[in-house]
């Protein structure tokens, strides 16, 4: 039980933690196992957290997504100044890696087939006539070639990924599936785009990010799963 | 096609970054974004305790530095500014969630029946040593004050000196030094409260284990 001069030492002790350690109060923490044991659970408790930091993560890619979005909703950017945008290889250069890390565990000639139906219906689209409707209904067609068997492989991901997580914990398995919600949710609002302004880059853009987020959160889920088993 | 993937903003310093970004330059936003969403993030995610709401707030956070970007003047480090925004949006939130609208002070001024530490620390001496790990105290800093909670994630997890949580917090550095040891000390209570718990359950079930076999 606190002793007197253990309540004495309250009034040493925040400063002890900050390191100013009075002769009193070490004479104190010496002879008191009551006190010296507060100071070790004390430090026990900082030392623990301090060892958060160095697992530290990103903010999910979705968050930078949805944030540039309503940075251009709002009309706050304006794109890079072209001097200094790094040269349009450089940019377009994580693409080709989105795509192979889209489905890491499909063989690479199904990756490649799907990428080269993506490159056939953006080919065929661009080399349309100039007449603007018949243009723009080439472009969503071109868009849908692209995109339908992305988004099938999606689905098929999605039931597999499901049976594993339905194994994992149900607070982590409810906070996917609630992840997941707000990812199709956002799918199905960039198709309405793409679908109303087919020749729209941005929209078409966004639309693959969206898929690029499911297929990122399908693979965390996963994961989850296959860490309970 | 490439428009809203990752630019190469290279090395682009901060400072050169704050100036472009001031400006409009998109690009300039996504590396202030790289920079410091880990921290915020983290922050963010320390402070709620769920990914989905960090996400959010994370945003949040961003997309008010980004709306008042322009009036940064340096005054303070942009890190600061930026966390300090960052607090306040999760502050802001946790006070909607906690259904009224108490003020910074109760945020960080708990009175004893609602969470502040106790002015001794007597009681029995159960040791905690051994028994801290990620999970337990995570679940403890759960149940901090906000305000407690703030100090002590900004302090001891990451890393900032009293003079800069002063700044984030609009508090004094002394209350700074102070929140975090009532935070520190109301943790050690919630473990031990946990550990008492844990001891109580581990008792009930050796004694049904023996009353089974009798």
């Amino acid at each position: 039980m606190a002793t007197t001069s253990c309540r004495e030492f309250l009034a040493y002790l925040e400063p002890w933690m900050e390191g100013e350690r009075s002769p009193d109060a070490q004479a104190h923490v010496r002879n008191c196992p009551h006190c010296s044991s507060v100071i070790k659970d004390l430090e026990m408790i900082r030392t623990e957290a301090r060892s958060w930091s160095a697992s530290e993560q990103e903010a999910p890619e979705r968050v930078w997504t949805l944030l540039r979005a309503q940075l251009e909703q709002e009309g706050l950017i304006r794109e890079t100044i072209p001097a200094r945008a790094g040269g349009s290889a450089q940019a377009a250069a994580p693409r080709t890696g989105w795509f192979a890390g889209l489905f890491p565990r499909l063989p690479r000639p199904v990756l490649a087939g799907a990428y080269l139906t993506a490159l056939v219906a953006i080919a065929f689209a661009l080399s349309g006539p100039v007449n603007k409707r018949v243009n723009e209904a080439r472009w969503l067609k071109g868009t849908q070639i692209s995109t339908s068997p992305l988004s099938a492989q999606l689905n098929f991901a999605e039931q597999n990924s499901n049976s594993y997580v339905t194994r994992s914990n149900p607070v982590v398995a409810a906070s996917l599936h609630q992840n997941l919600a707000i990812v199709d949710n956002y799918i199905a609002l960039c198709e309405k785009s793409v679908s109303e302004e087919p020749q729209n880059e941005v929209a078409r853009d966004y639309l693959y990010e969206a898929y690029q987020q499911k297929a990122d959160l399908l693979t965390q889920m996963t994961e989850r799963g296959e860490n309970v088993q | 096609m490439a428009r809203t993937r990752r630019i190469d903003t290279g090395e682009l310093p901060e400072a050169e970054a704050i100036r472009l970004a001031q400006q409009g330059d998109a690009a300039a936003f996504e590396r202030l974004y790289r920079l410091h969403n880990r921290r915020v993030y983290s922050l963010c995610l320390r402070m709620v305790g769920n990914t989905a709401e960090a996400e959010d707030l994370t945003q949040e956070a961003f997309l008010q530095l980004f709306r008042k970007i322009a009036t940064f003047r340096g005054e303070s480090a942009f890190s600061t500014w930026l966390h300090r925004l960052a607090v306040n949006v999760v502050l802001m939130k946790l006070r909607k969630k906690s259904g009224n609208e108490s003020s910074l002070e109760e945020l960080t001024e708990p009175d004893e029946e609602s969470g502040g530490p106790r002015r001794d620390f007597g009681g029995p001496d159960l040791r905690l040593s051994g028994s801290i790990d990620r999970v337990n105290l995570q679940r403890a800093v759960d149940q901090l004050p906000p305000g407690y909670k703030s100090v002590f994630v900004l302090h001891d997890v990451q890393g900032y000196e009293h003079n800069e949580i002063a700044e984030i917090m609009a508090c004094s550095i002394g209350n700074s030094k102070s929140q975090l040891h009532k935070a520190r000390m109301r943790l050690r209570e919630l473990l031990h409260e946990a550990l008492r718990a844990q001891a109580r359950e581990d008792r009930k079930a050796a004694s049904a284990e023996t009353g089974g076999k009798d």
